[in-house]
């Protein structure tokens, strides 16, 4: 396979979507002249990050702040107050928790959650919808990726109107494996391929064995009942 | 807007040609941002908001310079100036804005946002108002001209 220097450059930064990325990788295997590559283009990164990085450091000249300080409408500072840090652990606890509820409430007219055992499963239209639903399709739920985990589970990485999250197929159903506040607006009707939210395709890759599913092997799957 | 100045000083130094134009710039758009706050729609980033200020005032101004037919300073004396303290850092920074200032516009200002301001891609397009893979190609271009000016083995 041959790559060019634009996907390189992106695999590189991090930029790939992780199908991309795999197939990427798979031609490093192949080719250590692309390592090189892209050894190369981390070099230069760090170079030119580290190189202007001292500027940020320097105080700021006295004009210039003195511009801000005298002006009688202060802009939203982003500097966190101390007292928000303290309360920062409790708030990320209780943010789990609403996430927890918002999907009970939220998916609870079609039912789309429910408490099984030890953990959350999808159900109704969640459920439907990670069943038979291939990849990249529009809808009310997006599947973003689907995988095997290094158990040769199958697991999905999908976005809903009230969380998003991956749910992995286990003997009672898909297990949700991983959920946070949902992106997807009702009115989208639209998925972009790297639209997925970062921190969940970035756990997708750590759980992945080999590379994500492609349509056939999806179709495959979705033939075999994700089993 | 504060707290965003240590970072827009170090784009506009990325941006413009000496460290004076660059502080030059920084009040240019402080100003610009102050003018136009109310066009800030809270919720959004500002860091993407002023980034933008000031990338959009440095076109302005090196478009008005070259109205006036001024001679740019030459990249090899641009990498003399700041460099009295003779601190390492300091020298390792003038090789870099050096490299930084021979680089076509279009390809500066793409290397800036995310070599050296860290924007992810779309968020570099979204501020230069340009497709993703205009950026891209701006991107690859720049980091090649960067490589052969610095030596490959960084």
């Amino acid at each position: 396979m041959s790559v060019n220097e634009e996907t390189l450059m992106a695999y590189a930064d991090g930029e790939l979507d992780p199908l991309t990325a795999k197939r990427v990788e798979c031609a490093i295997a192949a080719d250590p002249a692309l390592a090189d590559r892209v050894d190369r283009h981390r070099a230069l990164r760090a170079r030119i990050t580290a190189g202007f990085a001292p500027i940020a450091e320097e105080p700021v000249p006295g004009h210039l702040s003195d511009m801000l300080h005298g002006n009688i409408v202060r802009l939203a500072d982003h500097a966190p107050r101390p007292t928000m840090r303290r309360w920062r652990g409790l708030a990320a606890m209780a943010a789990c928790l609403i996430v927890g509820l918002m999907l009970g409430l939220a998916f609870q007219p079609q039912g789309s959650v429910v408490a099984r055992g030890d953990g959350l499963y999808a159900s109704g239209s969640l459920a439907r919808a990670l069943d038979d639903q291939p990849g990249g399709a529009a809808g009310k739920v997006r599947v973003a990726v689907s995988f095997r985990d290094r158990q040769g589970i199958y697991c999905r990485v999908f976005s809903a109107a009230p969380a998003d999250g991956i749910a992995c197929r286990d003997a009672v159903g898909w297990a949700l494996r991983r959920t946070r506040p949902g992106t997807v607006a009702p009115s989208t009707a639209y998925a972009q391929a790297g639209s997925a939210d970062p921190d969940l395709m970035a756990a997708a890759q750590d759980m992945m064995a080999g590379a994500p599913l492609d349509a056939a092997g999806e179709a495959d799957a979705r033939v075999h009942g994700w089993r | 807007m504060l707290a965003l100045l240590p970072r827009l000083r170090r784009f506009a130094r990325a941006l413009a040609r000496d460290a004076a134009d660059a502080d030059d710039l920084c009040q240019v758009t402080v100003e610009k941002a102050l003018l136009a706050r109310t066009s800030w729609q809270p919720g959004t980033r500002m860091d993407s908001w002023m980034y933008r200020i000031m990338r959009n005032a440095w076109i302005d101004t090196t478009r008005s310079r070259r109205r006036a037919s001024e001679t740019f300073v030459d990249a090899d004396a641009g990498a003399a100036i700041g460099g009295d303290g003779g601190a390492e850092a300091r020298v390792a920074l003038n090789e870099v804005e050096a490299a930084m200032r021979a680089l076509p516009a279009e390809q500066r200002e793409a290397v800036a946002l995310v070599l050296v301001e860290g924007l992810a891609y779309r968020e570099a397009a979204d501020v230069l108002d340009i497709p993703m893979g205009t950026l891209t190609s701006r991107l690859v271009r720049g980091r090649q001209a960067l490589m052969v000016r610095l030596g490959e083995a960084a």
